[in-house]
């Protein structure tokens, strides 16, 4: 990190996730219902007993939202988490072997990837396999993957040639520490950037695969599906949307405060007032 | 003397500090100085003096953590600019008042225009006219700063032009805006010797026929001894000294400015002398390596033979682009060669694969020219040194730890500065680190790729001492890449002069005189700035 302070923005959207990632995870301080249980009236208005209504079973929809983001967010950070993984370590890979046959075929797997349509992708590995989380995590990590691979093998590129990384080799030093010791640490910022802008389209698409049905299967609260099973009675009760679409834009919107600082403190050029 | 008599620039009771972690440093004290019109007036001083942050606040582009406490200046007869004040309307100022050449003139330009968009693009904002003035005054403008074909030149990209024909259309672009001061900020310092002279008489050209006024920043005495007419010495902030050229060069007052002067003289220095029955420990044979640029190969390095005896202090001379870098990287095995062998310790290693060539990094080392760079910036000092045993595994840690201290002892870096990182410590300690970690290994060859070109003259007399000293006490072999005759002079046995290429000719140092009968050799030495101290 070069130093510079975070802005206001940024400490908005860390204060804003970290209210979103403590109300999911003390949810049982926040709601006395269970998610899966009936509490009252079907389709209940916002209410002190039910803040967010109920839906079309008499489900507290606060409370659903609340552990509904359990699984929302577990399944984006842990699916983030290994895209980022694996594109980093393939990024590394390509980029020191660049202009390689290794490197040739993995650029064109990336390109495949790339041109094929996310939402398409996910649809044919639900239908070979089923729906469920585990699949939607499988199918989203299998295209995920990509955006990071490709920053990661742009960025050893550009600096494997700095003295740096040739003092390295000269002193002796392995392939595998080149890469972890003297690539890695200089990727990392633009990394987490792209990860934060990741996660809040990641949310998004694990929440609009779900509203399709292919992610948590019912009873499990999720998001996305709450969203999907909420959209035969929008129209006479369009209430029952606002709990998780509430939690989705407010999460997205953080995530994406927190990218945009984090852009802003590690460009490391100063801005010059001209 | 000649007789200057208006003020182009005035500036008064400049005072200039940089905030870094909430510690604010002083970098220029209340410095105030007036150039007159049509004189060169320097500014020098060792890097860190406060020079260069000067030449920006007067054009308006300091970093933010640079704050201006006080200082105002004027230009010509004009009204006093208050410096310190926030809202300054630098767009009436920059180019039509003030125009500034910077050091690397191939990074200022954009490599994906032409010459000539450059020079629509400069001139569209300041003049009402035509496409065919501005075709014009580039013309003209191009023509004035030697070259012969401007058309050509207008159709080129920046890529295309060597790095004096860059700085020179630069000083064009620049010119052309009509500025009354230029500030001319290192301009040859990324240059080779040819390119620099070039460029310099070119600038004494052209202030004397638009009668210009330069203000020149610069840490190189030779480049004061050749185009300045008077000199400000600037250390820590503060004016030193202030006075005509031939004065302060040959009658200086102040301990500093002496300092200064001696800094650049090298003959205080006694070379090694290996012995005459050292064996080879590298032969390097008809070495060649191309380099594919679109469907052509571009041939780097021709037909190159050369050895290397135990203890001994090869120097490798030319012209940047000559082939000298290409050279370090084959030895190093980070590139690897065409045709040819390169035999050491009679082992050919010239095309080993990386695992296969370990051992040799025992046994030669390099230290890079940019030292900063070449350090990784999350270590320690003690950490960075003894990065290499680790990697080749000598020792236990506790043995890694005592050489590497042993060695930073060596090179003058202990207290404090072993927990730092390369951010934290100055250019002359990174080199010194750089040298240090090269070492601790305890190699028979050590090559040095332009070590001491980036530093000042202060800071390149120590490293070479240091440097010097240590193969007395140690006894290895260098290889002192440099374009810098003066280096090379003063601190190698022999000397392999390098031309496009290929070896012009390898000989003793002290035949390197103007007295050759060869040409290019006659070429390089004529080219030396202030060449007076070695005849």
């Amino acid at each position: 990190m070069t130093g510079k302070s975070f802005s206001l923005k940024t400490l908005i959207g860390v204060i804003l996730l970290l209210i979103i990632v403590f109300l999911v995870i003390a949810a049982p301080v926040f709601t006395d219902y269970t998610p899966d249980a009936a509490t009252s009236e079907r389709f209940q208005k916002f209410s002190i007993t039910n803040p967010f209504g109920t839906d079309r079973y008499g489900r507290d929809i606060f409370c659903r939202t609340l552990y509904g983001g359990r699984t929302t967010l577990v399944s984006c950070f842990l699916a983030l988490g290994m895209a980022l993984l694996i594109g980093t370590l393939f990024g590394i890979l390509t980029g020191m072997r660049s202009y390689s046959l290794f490197d040739t075929i993995f650029m064109r797997i990336i390109d495949v990837l790339m041109a094929f349509p996310f939402m398409v992708f996910a649809m044919v590995i639900a239908a070979l396999w089923g729906s469920g989380l585990i699949n939607l995590l499988v199918a989203v990590i299998a295209v995920w993957w990509v955006p990071f691979a490709r920053l990661a093998r742009s960025i050893v590129l550009q600096i494997k040639n700095d003295s740096s990384v040739l003092a390295a080799r000269v002193l002796g030093a392995s392939s595998w520490h080149i890469g972890f010791y003297e690539l890695l640490p200089k990727m990392i910022g633009p990394l987490l950037v792209l990860s934060t802008f990741e996660l809040g389209t990641l949310i998004l698409s694990i929440s609009a695969l779900s509203f399709l049905g292919m992610g948590a299967l019912p009873p499990t609260p999720e998001w996305g599906s709450m969203l999907s099973d909420g959209r035969a009675h929008f129209f006479q009760h369009p209430h029952i949307l606002f709990g998780p679409a509430l939690f989705i834009v407010l999460t997205v919107f953080a995530l994406n405060l927190i990218g945009e600082g984090l852009r802003d403190a590690m460009d490391p050029y100063e801005h010059i007032d001209l | 003397m000649r007789n200057y008599s208006p003020v182009a620039l005035s500036v008064e009771q400049l005072k200039i500090s940089y905030v870094q972690n909430k510690n604010t440093f002083v970098v220029l004290d209340e410095i105030s100085f007036s150039l007159k019109k049509g004189e060169i007036l320097t500014l020098l001083g060792e890097s860190g003096s406060g020079k260069s942050t000067c030449g920006k606040a007067l054009i308006g582009v300091l970093p933010p953590s640079a704050n201006v406490e006080s200082g105002k200046m004027r230009i010509g007869n004009t009204t006093y600019i208050v410096l310190s004040k926030s809202k300054i309307d630098w767009k009436q100022i920059r180019g039509s008042k003030i125009g500034m050449i910077h050091q690397d003139a191939q990074l200022a330009l954009n490599p994906v225009k032409t010459i000539r968009v450059h020079f629509q693009e400069t001139l569209k904002n300041r003049h009402s006219c035509t496409k065919e003035d501005i075709e014009k005054v580039s013309c003209d403008m191009l023509r004035l700063l030697n070259f012969d074909d401007p058309e050509q030149i207008l159709n080129a990209y920046p890529f295309e032009l060597s790095g004096g024909m860059c700085q020179r259309v630069y000083i064009a672009m620049i010119l052309c805006l009509e500025p009354e001061v230029l500030i001319a900020d290192e301009p040859t310092s990324a240059l080779d010797v040819v390119s620099q002279k070039e460029v310099l008489n070119l600038l004494r050209e052209i202030q004397k026929k638009l009668k210009l006024s330069i203000l020149l920043i610069t840490h190189d005495i030779g480049v004061v001894h050749e185009i300045s007419d008077r000199v400000i010495v600037l250390s820590e902030g503060h004016i030193v000294e202030e006075g005509n050229v031939q004065d302060i060069l040959e009658n200086p007052n102040e301990l500093y400015t002496k300092q200064l002067i001696s800094a650049r003289d090298l003959t205080t220095f006694i070379r090694s002398q290996s012995s005459a029955y050292a064996k080879p420990l590298l032969q390097i044979d008809r070495l060649e390596k191309s380099f594919q640029k679109g469907s052509q190969y571009k041939k780097i390095l021709n037909q190159l033979d050369l050895v290397l005896h135990q203890g001994e202090t090869m120097g490798i001379l030319g012209f940047s682009g000559c082939g000298k870098s290409t050279l370090a990287k084959c030895v190093m095995g980070l590139e690897t060669a065409d045709h040819g062998t390169i035999l050491y310790n009679g082992e050919n290693i010239s095309y080993s694969h990386r695992k296969k060539r370990k051992h040799i990094c025992k046994s030669m080392q390099i230290v890079f020219q940019d030292a900063r760079a070449s350090l990784n910036p999350r270590r320690s000092a003690l950490e960075i040194v003894q990065e290499p045993l680790n990697y080749l595994k000598i020792g236990t840690a506790k043995e890694r730890q005592e050489k590497a201290l042993f060695y930073l002892k060596n090179v003058g870096i202990d207290g404090d500065a072993l927990k730092r990182c390369p951010p934290q410590l100055s250019t002359g300690q990174c080199q010194r680190i750089a040298i240090a970690r090269a070492l601790v290994v305890e190699p028979d060859i050590l090559i040095c790729d332009e070590a001491v070109s980036a530093l000042d003259m202060i800071l390149q007399k120590q490293i070479l001492e240091l440097l010097l000293d240590l193969q007395k006490s140690i006894g290895f072999a260098y290889i002192m890449i440099s374009h810098d005759i003066r280096v090379i002079r003063h601190t190698c046995e022999k000397v392999a002069i390098m031309d496009e290429g290929s070896f012009v000719d390898i000989l003793p140092t002290d035949q390197l005189t103007a007295q050759t009968e060869n040409t290019y050799i006659r070429n390089l030495l004529s080219s030396e700035l202030y060449a007076a101290e070695i005849s």
